[in-house]
């Protein structure tokens, strides 16, 4: 049979996919948990990032922090484009029904892809993995890949840096408060639009980020915005929707499910991922950790 | 004087029956070809919309049912080679007899929910479908599904197309103005006190489920053998977009709403492919500028448009009579 | 307000309408030129969408160069070549819609594309039933030429069993020990026939050959750390792959830090837009095959065929460029034989036909029409010429040499029912 060893290599490729899930699942879980909008953007937002990661990296040309330098300043401008879309679509269809804003967000990925396919010509680039994560280390003799140590580490900064946002400020507060009862809060006179337009950019910042962080990991390629944003649903549906700790445990979920499937029953490996989504759907529609919709 | 009346307010429809029964002796192959894929489209978008337009159930997974239907007649008739019309029936008996087991679970859910649990089985369908490929042929599809002689050319084709369209249309038309449809609506809008009234909701949002599979596996079924082959692509939650786009577009509140949404988007698609691929970014703005300028879609802006109107024009008769 | 709003709605729908015409009103009518002149219309069918984008585009830009250089000398039989463009959207039902624009309304001549193996069997039906011959430069299943075959249908790529074939002669010739074996390749059609086609090689080649995993990740699959691990997990003498293009670069980045490539020879599609977007990442010493980037035959002709591609476009060309080129001049070669742009004709004419091409001599054969071109394969390596890495001991094997026999050919239609 199987040794351990091998098992617990498997586990940990798992663990790494289960940190890439999770920085881009977080943020279209907080926009979802506070805006209600099914934001299939985030992705187009993620892919975007990378393709400027990737160009700005280019101009700068910096060895060593040039990367890092990248990833920051994609990650503030996904942020300005999550303001313009905020501030000048979604913004005026809060009244709407939900599903205006959701086709309203596809309309945005269908411009998006254009607008890469029109600026990088669909050509598919690729980031060296930045220093010092270019090699691996070993843990129980087994090779990890040292950038997958940085994913995950920057997926746990993510986690506490949300925790303490959403449980220790005042804006946490608010954000729990309105993802619980949106009409109380604004009953309690605070402004329910300059909020959710700090949240939609605070997500995109996040769709940035893990684009840039995915870019050195692996490809970027046209068409990297639908392939991920169906398994960020899944995560977001599993751990249940809004909520930080869900997340992370959908993350985890589907991040195992998918590397242990791979390796025992390959062909059904993506089918257990759906089976997982719908059953939890079915039993508690919520997801593991949300809360049911008022 | 009654004949008149009703000359007046059904001659649209007789023109536009005329008007699709000469199409072929008028327009050319291609633009026959074009009309046939938005009048299967617009049964999709049809069934789609008795969910979402009637029902209030945004589904996104009602390309399965679409593609389900449309892999029955490609793998009875290619592997079986089974007849042509028992094919068409059997694709829509399996379109109806999965959307009755998807629909078992997916109709206790509302809104958003309702949206993510038939998005996850309609890419479990695509999965399976996808990954199977002894079975179905995975990522290359099924080619060769050819009509019988008779139905072989594009034109004999369509007027098949065209029965079955209007036929379904005029079914979908009934079934939404019978007691039935009026109590979906009235679910809709008012879900506890339908359940008050002692209407058992899931049993009638599951019968309804199921109708809108059927009529989606008979677009699809009804499709497969015009284009000769299919794939998996037919699955996908993008391809179940495609309807949610057009009821948008067309308006959902109203009954053609979703057929003239589809017609749109498959008349400006086909155009404008023929000289650029930057399709995308067209059809973004399009739903962008219709949801902003057209709340509603158009035929629901239309329809306010004309309603405000005629308050406005009885009440100035009301004036007048009081006055 | 409303008003306005209509207003610009319906301004915006009739840019939409009268844009495309204006276009339309540029090409001078046809009715006016002297029929002699009258252009040979090439429908050009590419899926510019998602990872096949890049293929499509730069297959674009050999087709042209081929179009240009042969309109500059007279083009087909004295009429000049008109390139029509149609994008599928890598979707099999927009492809057979456009197919069916091209054929129906725009009456093209001939076609060539696509890129996904997909697209081109759905449609490779329809072309068949308007008897429109088409040549496929990029998409490569053998179902094209084999399982389904068209007669109308010609291929100058070299198929998957030829190119899974050779590549499997090359592993075994640089690991001659090797028995056991992994497998990884995209789960489509693409993917499929090479790994089918790889194992019945290596049976071939080592008869006590044992395949131990076979890996399927999905088209466009961004992490394959788990299928890394899956493999090394099985310890393999070797590993086959048909992996390409951004999955290829993805594979290549995530296997490197586990020492993938300095523990188990590998073999996959490392073609130029791979070695290129790798840079310092390129595996050396890792086998690669490819279908005949400019420096896998550097021989005179393909060396012009640089220069120009260099001086219009700024890079270097790839072979999905010179295999579209060669797929233009197979074309003028065919229709100068035939001394008519008439189907049939052209049919006739093309089978057996041989020709010069950028790659060297290659014909059709006349069974199933598919090019005897060459498959390259080779190992890569620095070479201070390029800012990118290229391959060292390469190897240019004849189409002949790895084209599947005849008689097998023929087994395969007694199962499909192909009659000829």
């Amino acid at each position: 049979m199987m040794s351990f060893d091998v098992l617990f290599n498997q586990f940990l490729s798992g663990i790494a996919r289960a940190a890439l899930l999770f920085l881009v699942a977080s943020g279209l879980s907080l926009t979802f948990g506070v805006l209600r909008v099914l934001n299939f953007s985030h992705g187009s937002l993620y892919m975007l990032g990378a393709f400027v990661t990737y160009s700005v990296w280019k101009v700068l040309l910096i060895p060593v922090v040039g990367f890092y330098i990248a990833t920051i300043l994609a990650s503030l401008i996904m942020g300005l484009i999550g303001i313009l879309i905020e501030f000048f679509l979604l913004r005026r269809l809060y009244a709407r029904g939900w599903p205006e804003q959701l086709l309203a967000t596809y309309a945005i990925v269908l411009i998006i892809t254009d607008i890469v396919k029109w600026g990088w010509g669909g050509e598919f680039l690729s980031i060296p993995r930045p220093p010092p994560f270019k090699g691996a280390v070993f843990l129980f003799g087994f090779p990890f890949p040292s950038y997958n140590f940085f994913v995950i580490l920057l997926g746990l900064i993510l986690v506490i840096v949300l925790w303490w946002l959403v449980y220790k400020t005042r804006l946490g507060d608010i954000i729990r408060a309105a993802a619980h009862d949106r009409e109380m809060v604004s009953a309690l006179g605070i402004p329910i639009p300059w909020l959710f337009t700090w949240i939609f950019v605070l997500g995109s910042i996040i769709a940035g980020l893990s684009g840039a962080v995915t870019a050195p990991f692996g490809s970027i390629a046209l068409g990297m915005d639908i392939e991920i944003i169906v398994e960020c649903f899944a995560v977001v549906v599993i751990g249940g929707m809004g909520s930080l700790p869900g997340t992370l445990l959908g993350s985890f979920i589907v991040g195992q499910v998918y590397a242990f499937g791979i390796m025992f029953k390959p062909e059904l490996a993506l089918a257990f991922i759906f089976m997982v989504m719908a059953a939890v759907l079915i039993i508690r529609p919520w997801g593991i950790f949300g809360r049911p919709e008022r | 004087m009654k004949n008149r009346s009703w000359l007046k307010k059904n001659g649209w429809l007789i023109l536009l029956i005329v008007g699709f029964l000469i199409a072929p002796f008028v327009i050319s192959k291609f633009y026959i070809t074009i009309l046939c894929e938005a009048m299967v489209m617009s049964l999709f978008a049809l069934s789609f919309n008795l969910l979402f337009g009637y029902m209030g159930q945004l589904s996104f997974g009602q390309a399965a049912f679409y593609g389900l239907g449309g892999y029955a007649v490609a793998m009875l008739m290619t592997k079986l080679q089974f007849n042509f019309w028992l094919s068409l029936v059997a694709g829509v008996g399996l379109a109806s007899l999965v959307g009755l087991i998807v629909g078992y679970f997916c109709v206790r859910l509302r809104g958003i929910y309702f949206a993510v649990l038939t998005l996850a089985f309609g890419q479990l369908i695509f999965v399976i479908i996808f990954k199977w490929h002894d079975f179905t042929g995975g990522d290359d599809g099924i080619q060769g599904v050819f009509p019988p002689e008779y139905l072989k050319s594009i034109e004999a084709y369509y007027y098949l197309i065209f029965f079955v369209f209007a036929l379904s249309t005029l079914v979908l038309w009934r079934l939404v103005n019978s007691p039935f449809g009026q109590t979906l609506k009235a679910m809709r809008e008012n879900s506890e006190r339908t359940e008050f009234l002692g209407i058992h909701i899931a049993r009638y949002q599951l019968i309804a489920f199921v109708i809108a599979a059927a009529f989606a596996g008979l677009a699809g079924a009804i499709w497969v053998p015009f284009y000769r082959s299919v794939a998996p692509s037919y699955l996908t939650w993008i391809k179940s977009g495609e309807p949610v786009m057009a009821a948008i577009l067309g308006g959902p509140n109203v009954f053609l709403g979703p057929v003239l949404g589809m017609f749109i988007m498959t008349f400006i698609h086909a155009y404008i492919l023929g000289f650029t691929h930057f399709w995308p970014i067209i059809m973004g703005t399009i739903i962008l500028i219709i949801i902003f300028v057209l709340p509603g879609g158009i035929l629901g802006f239309a329809k306010e448009k004309l309603k405000e109107k005629r308050d406005i024009q009885n009440q100035e008769q009301v004036g007048r009579r009081s006055g | 307000m409303k008003k306005v709003s209509i207003i610009i709605l319906m301004l915006f729908v009739s840019s939409l309408l009268v844009i495309p015409m204006g276009f339309a009103q540029t090409k001078p009518a046809p009715a006016k030129k002297p029929v002699s002149k009258e252009p040979v219309k090439i429908g050009a069918i590419y899926d510019f969408a998602g990872p096949c984008y890049m293929y499509s585009e730069t297959g674009m830009h050999g087709l042209r160069i081929a179009v240009e250089e042969i309109n500059s000398k007279g083009g087909f039989l004295g009429r000049p070549i008109e390139v029509i463009v149609r994008d599928t959207e890598g979707k099999v039902d927009v492809a057979v819609r456009e197919v069916k624009d091209l054929l129906l309304r725009e009456k093209v001549n001939f076609l060539i594309g696509p890129c996904s193996s997909g697209t081109g069997l759905a449609m490779q039906v329809v072309h068949t039933e308007y008897k429109t011959i088409r040549i496929s430069a990029i998409a490569n299943t053998e179902g094209q030429t084999v399982d389904k075959f068209s007669p109308y249908f010609f291929q100058v790529v070299p198929n998957t069993y030829m190119e899974a074939t050779a590549a499997t002669r090359y592993l075994h010739k640089k690991v001659p020990t090797a028995k056991k074996f992994c497998t990884i390749n995209p789960d489509y059609e693409f993917g499929r026939r090479e790994a089918a086609a790889f194992t019945e090689e290596i049976k071939r080649l080592v008869p006590d050959a044992e395949i131990l995993y076979e890996a399927w990740p999905k088209f466009g699959e961004k992490d394959f750390t788990a299928f890394i691990t899956a493999i090394m997990a099985k310890k393999p003498d070797a590993v086959h792959s048909s992996l390409f293009g951004g999955d290829l670069v993805a594979f290549t980045k995530q296997a490197a830090p586990y020492g993938f490539f300095e523990k188990i020879p590998f073999i996959a599609l490392y073609d130029l837009p791979v070695l290129i977007a790798l840079g310092p990442d390129a595996p050396e010493g890792t086998f690669a095959f490819a279908r005949g980037d400019f420096f896998q035959d550097p021989n005179p002709k393909m060396m012009a065929f640089v220069d120009k591609f260099r001086k219009a476009r700024g890079t270097y060309p790839d072979g999905w460029a010179v295999m579209n080129y060669d797929a233009v001049y197979l074309l003028k070669a065919g229709v100068d034989k035939a001394k008519t742009i008439e189907t049939e004709a052209v049919v006739k004419a093309l089978e057996g036909i041989t020709i010069d091409s950028l790659r060297g001599t290659f014909s059709i054969r006349p069974l199933d029409h598919m090019g005897t071109v060459p498959c390259y394969q080779g190992t890569i390596a620095k070479d201070p010429a390029y800012p990118f890495k290229i391959w060292k001991d390469i190897t240019r094997v004849p189409g002949e040499q790895v084209v599947r026999p005849e008689a097998s050919v023929r087994e395969i239609w007694k199962k499909t029912g192909v009659v000829r």
